[in-house]
């Protein structure tokens, strides 16, 4: 007779709509028996009574539906954020809200470090919330004239350096390359944009960056601090999967004490569809519990605050010329193609609305030639699309996935800046989703913002920028909806809505334990729900305390 | 140090990108190139010349190796140049989408490349249009803006008035720039990337050799100074048909100073390269151009000013 738990919790937030709420569940086999009062559950048989979450609030297990594995890369480098992040050890990496104290945990960090000229490299920075003061390479040389020293900001597309890397790569007053910034004097300030950025990254560092980003470790630490969080599934929402990166995540995905289910998305770009397709099928039979491959990626535009997206008319606020194609339109139709075909799903990276645009188009075109049921392809960001374009979403049976976390911490540059007021109180509009029946989730984008599902439902609730400004009352949506979003929403986008997502009969038993009931404290404190840690397939990960 | 000369080939979708990249793997000339391209599958290469298929990189008998791009074209470059001993010329393929101008740009922080030309093919039949397309028609102007030198592929799609007008309309938007017409992206490799160097050590084995138009080509030597006003004013002063300029050269200005001039299109970059050290002191110049480029006579005449060091 297999075992069974029965845990008695405060409150148990299923997600079901037959049984919203209830006082005990009911565990086996990694699969929840049933969820209901204790009479009810004593049916199945004998059982122990384990009273640990009796004081705690249960939910379904959180889904993190667009994070990268990449997030637990960059925790092999130290973070200079500006706000408070949590490391996948459980301590909290407080932020430095100042450019002296980043240039003075710097220093404290290039002291301790063994090598004599080994790069310092470091993650996180935010030059919008200095008060216009950009970082310099005045401020890195105080930390080291002779060591390399690398700041790459919050949207890995930007680095500051020092003069020891401009000296190596020979860039002085002369250099005019694009994405080299320069002060009022033509000499190079030390930040480095885009493919510039890109470039000197890698090269001050060598190839190890890239393996630090990506080996076994890496996924250990993505998987930690997607659990700390309360995340039980997590994606790897863009992965070309070469051969060490499965090995990796198989070895990993093969623990029991590997605290999520991941799901990488294959990169569609990275191989011809022929290859890709058959590479996809295969990795797809190598699939456990804790790994599932399957999903499909392209990218079409780049981001709104990097001014690469690709927008509709009018364009951007600034006036600046429009973004860039990262995949033209003609190359997304081949492969969401090929992989429609093939029967997989795709997830299209939009953040512009004319890249939205283009995907519905290539999805409407995909059906027609191919049609096919519950296909659930789900556009992802997917920021400034309007009521319109969530209608023909519906229509054409596609999902969305917003990025909520982006209303707070670039919405006052969205607002003043990127997109104007009218289009910044729009964007990632959970209002209209619901209300046009899209199915949707929300996200993080980690490393882009933290991983955190109950500040993302926060931000999809409250759609407060880092400055206090609220945008768009319209598209604000009700805790219940929020809290529905980062967990059954994400898991239908993923094709997973059967399996995880809600707590009910014959689902895994993956939850989310909390101190505080997130249907009880108001609004406005959402984010401060405190996590007390995960169920994963009925194993308990208790987080440490934060 | 020696420095990789480094060229993007650039062009929408369908320009012919792919054609020509296998032309060059096939008919380097002698001539080691790294070729990093975006789809390993479409290149076309006879398997009698492979010696080498790893995941990423295709070695060929000729010296030549292939790479793949994948998603970081970054990484790419980076793995390329760990083995800069075994290459005489860097090649990138840019994107159907990307603006090859920029990733040229990568020479100029890269102390071990040199950045060569940036080489856009356009697709005769269809460039207007694309030009025009209301989702890709800035992407496609951005890469017409950025040539050095165009490739106007599928010459034989279109009639000589439609490719006349064409050529006129790619030089009105850019000014100075080069239009090569092609058919099967049949382009002598010398336009593209100027002389092999000539360094006598070229034993590798040669390939089948295509057989594109010719090619002009003039030079001047000199043991005297040269005027660097008056040769960088003939320079830009030279019509469209004169592909590319290359010259070690000895300024008036700077005689104990090696300067390097080199000009792809309508691009003239002039730069310092140390000490003559055991150099013989002298200037020399090539010029390559299409078969209607300037006589010899003209040309000589152009110069003349340049070999009159004047009062510097």
């Amino acid at each position: 007779m297999p075992s069974t738990v029965i845990y008695p919790a405060r409150r148990i937030i299923t997600m079901n709509a037959h049984e919203p709420f209830a006082t005990h569940v009911a565990v086996r086999d990694g699969r929840v028996l049933g969820v209901g009062s204790l009479a009810e559950l004593e049916g199945w048989g004998p059982y122990d009574l384990d009273r640990r979450f009796e004081s705690l609030v249960l939910m379904p297990g959180f889904v993190e539906g667009h994070s990268h594995a990449f997030e637990g890369g960059v925790w092999s480098f130290p973070y200079v954020g500006f706000f408070d992040r949590r490391s996948p050890d459980g301590a909290i990496s407080q932020g430095l809200t100042s450019i002296d104290a980043v240039v003075a945990r710097l220093r404290e960090i290039e002291r301790s470090m063994t090598t004599a000229d080994g790069p310092l490299l470091a993650w996180g920075f935010d030059p919008i919330y200095f008060g216009g003061r950009r970082m310099n390479r005045a401020d890195l040389d105080k930390v080291s004239v002779e060591r390399p020293v690398l700041v790459i900001h919050s949207n890995f597309h930007v680095l500051n350096v020092n003069s020891p890397v401009l000296a190596k790569a020979g860039i002085d007053h002369a250099t005019n390359v694009h994405g080299i910034v320069k002060d009022d004097a033509g000499q190079p300030t030390g930040e480095l944009q885009e493919i510039a950025a890109k470039y000197m990254a890698y090269r001050a560092s060598g190839i190890n960056l890239a393996a630090a980003l990506s080996d076994e470790a890496a996924v250990w630490r993505f998987a930690r601090v997607a659990q700390l969080s309360g995340v039980t599934t997590a994606t790897d929402l863009h992965n070309e999967l070469p051969d060490s990166t499965v090995t990796g995540y198989l070895q990993a995905s093969a623990r029991e004490d590997f605290p999520i289910r991941l799901l990488p998305a294959f990169g569609a770009i990275a191989l011809p569809v022929e290859e890709g397709v058959a590479k996809l099928q295969a990795l797809v039979q190598r699939n456990n519990e804790r790994l599932r491959f399957g999903l499909v990626k392209i990218i079409t535009d780049g981001s709104i605050q990097g001014l690469s997206a690709r927008m509709r008319w009018p364009g951007y606020y600034n006036g600046l010329p429009n973004g860039v194609w990262n995949t033209g339109p003609e190359e997304i139709d081949r492969l969401l193609q090929a992989y429609h075909d093939a029967g997989f799903q795709v997830h299209i990276h939009t953040n512009g609305d004319e890249a939205s645009e283009v995907a519905l188009d290539a999805i409407e075109r995909a059906l027609t030639r191919t049609p096919r049921r519950d296909h659930r392809h789900t556009l992802q960001h997917c920021q400034m699309a309007d009521a319109a374009q969530f209608r023909r979403m519906a229509a054409l049976g596609a999902c969305v996935n917003l990025f909520a976390n982006h209303l707070f911490y670039w919405g006052d540059i969205h607002y003043a800046q990127t997109l104007g007021p009218e289009r910044a109180n729009r964007m990632d509009a959970c209002g209209t989703a619901l209300r046009t029946g899209v199915p949707f989730a929300i996200h993080c984008d980690a490393p882009v913002t933290p991983i955190g599902p109950l500040f993302t439902a926060w931000c999809a609730v409250n759609r407060r920028t880092a400055s206090g400004r609220t945008l768009g009352e319209a598209e604000k949506i009700s805790v219940a909806d929020a809290l529905r979003a980062v967990t059954l929403g994400a898991a239908y986008t993923l094709k997973l809505d059967h399996e995880i997502g809600s707590i009910e009969v014959g689902k895994r038993a993956d939850f989310t334990v909390l101190h505080d009931d997130p249907l009880e404290v108001a609004p406005q404190a959402l984010k401060d729900v405190r996590v007390w840690g995960t169920v994963l397939g009925g194993r308990i990960f208790e987080a440490p305390a934060g | 140090m020696r420095r990789l000369p480094f060229t993007v080939i650039g062009g929408f979708l369908g320009a012919g990108k792919t054609t020509l990249l296998n032309r060059l793997l096939r008919g380097a000339g002698g001539r080691r190139f790294a070729v990093l391209v975006n789809d390993f599958g479409a290149v076309d290469i006879d398997s009698r010349l492979v010696i080498a298929h790893g995941g990423e990189t295709i070695s060929l008998a000729n010296g030549c190796i292939c790479c793949s791009i994948g998603d970081s074209l970054v990484m790419a470059l980076v793995r390329v140049l760990e083995k800069a001993d075994a290459i005489d010329h860097v090649v990138v393929e840019a994107s159907g989408v990307a603006d090859p101008a920029r990733i040229a740009e990568l020479a100029m922080i890269e102390p071990m490349l040199e950045r060569d030309g940036v080489v856009v093919l356009a697709d005769a039949s269809s460039v207007r249009d694309r030009a025009a397309d209301r989702y890709v028609g800035d992407t496609v102007q951005r890469q017409l803006d950025g040539a050095d030198l165009l490739i106007l592929n599928k010459a034989d799609l279109v009639t000589a008035a439609q490719s006349a007008d064409i050529t006129a309309w790619l030089q009105g938007r850019t000014a100075g720039v080069r239009v090569v017409p092609a058919i099967h992206a049949e382009v002598p490799v010398e336009a593209l990337f100027g002389l092999a160097p000539t360094d006598g050590t070229d034993t590798r084995v040669h390939a089948e050799a295509a057989q594109p138009p010719p090619i002009r080509r003039w030079s001047l030597t000199t043991n005297g100074l040269v005027n660097r006003a008056a040769l960088l004013e003939a320079l830009g002063a030279l019509p469209t048909s004169v592909l590319r300029a290359k010259g070690i050269l000895r300024f008036a200005d700077s005689p104990h100073q090696r300067s390097v001039v080199h000009m792809v299109g309508r691009r003239i970059d002039v730069r310092s390269d140390g000490p003559w050290g055991i150099a013989a002191l002298r200037s020399d110049l090539v010029l390559l151009g299409t078969p209607d480029m300037l006589d010899d006579t003209e040309l000589d005449r152009r110069f003349a000013a340049a070999l009159t060091p004047g009062a510097q």
